[in-house]
């Protein structure tokens, strides 16, 4: 799993490789932690080249969400594979997570 | 060429996370042979690990003399799994739904309740330690409730 993180008009976009899942969540969840310490208040995640999530992903996805919501930040999602959002709509957490298709359309309704 | 004849194979796995991918991978390169669709090799795969996963965290609680036995059998036309822990086995109709209201922000639970959705067929023996799935490997639609 590897993170890249830039930043685009002063939003932190984060774009993860690889699976999330029991062996790759703590990685993901200390790459996150680090942003919330950060402050940074407006931040996507691009799971573009993301194929699985399993659900302990979903619980680290879950609780990164709590942590950005609870330090004031806002937090949204995109690029999601069709498998990957499927996984979103079954669980409902569609409904918790604000998805967009494109990481443009991410930035740009901020 | 796909292969035709039926695969049958018995495993037993220690409780350790760390084998969950190397027979996950076994299954998966089974479904390869057979040119399953990406999709339902995504379903199977998933609910393979979330299964083994339970066995080995919430079955047998990691403990290293407790193994787990796996089996699968599978053919050109469907899989079938079953995943047996050494624990005292639970009752699957006291998982909460993760989709209510009070559990979605929960970070745990969701691992039975996508199987359910993920397979064709799931039940559990009346101990409640060993689970049986089955899926299709024909067509994408599948799924049944928890309850």
């Amino acid at each position: 799993m590897q993170i890249k993180v830039e930043e685009k008009n002063g939003i932190k976009v984060c774009s993860a490789e690889g699976d999330i899942d029991i062996n790759s969540s703590p990685q993901v969840k200390k790459a996150f932690d680090k942003l919330v310490q950060a402050r940074s208040e407006k931040v996507v995640i691009n799971l573009q080249k993301v194929a699985y999530i399993d659900s302990s992903g979903l619980a680290t996805l879950v609780e990164i969400l709590k942590n950005f919501k609870n330090a004031g930040g806002k937090l949204k999602l995109c690029s999601l594979s069709n498998k990957v959002k499927s996984l979103f709509e079954i669980t409902k957490l569609e409904k918790l997570f604000d998805i967009k298709d494109s990481e443009d359309e991410a930035l740009q309704t901020f | 060429m796909i292969p035709t004849e039926k695969i049958t194979k018995k495993l037993d796995i220690p409780s350790d996370i760390g084998y969950i991918k190397k027979v996950s991978r076994e299954i998966l390169a089974h479904l390869q042979r057979l040119k399953v669709d990406k999709s339902i090799q995504f379903d199977i795969r998933l609910s393979f690990e979330e299964a083994l996963r339970n066995a080995i965290e919430h079955g047998n609680d990691y403990k290293k003399d407790l193994s787990v036995a796996v089996a699968y059998e599978v053919d050109a036309e469907s899989i079938e799994i079953e995943i047996e822990d050494q624990g005292r086995g639970f009752d699957v109709k006291k998982v909460a739904d993760p989709r209510d209201e009070e559990n979605i922000m929960k970070e745990s639970g969701r691992g039975v309740f996508l199987i359910y959705k993920l397979m064709d067929k799931v039940r559990y023996n009346k101990k409640g330690n060993k689970i049986i799935m089955s899926k299709s490997l024909k067509n994408v639609s599948g799924g049944q409730d928890a309850d």
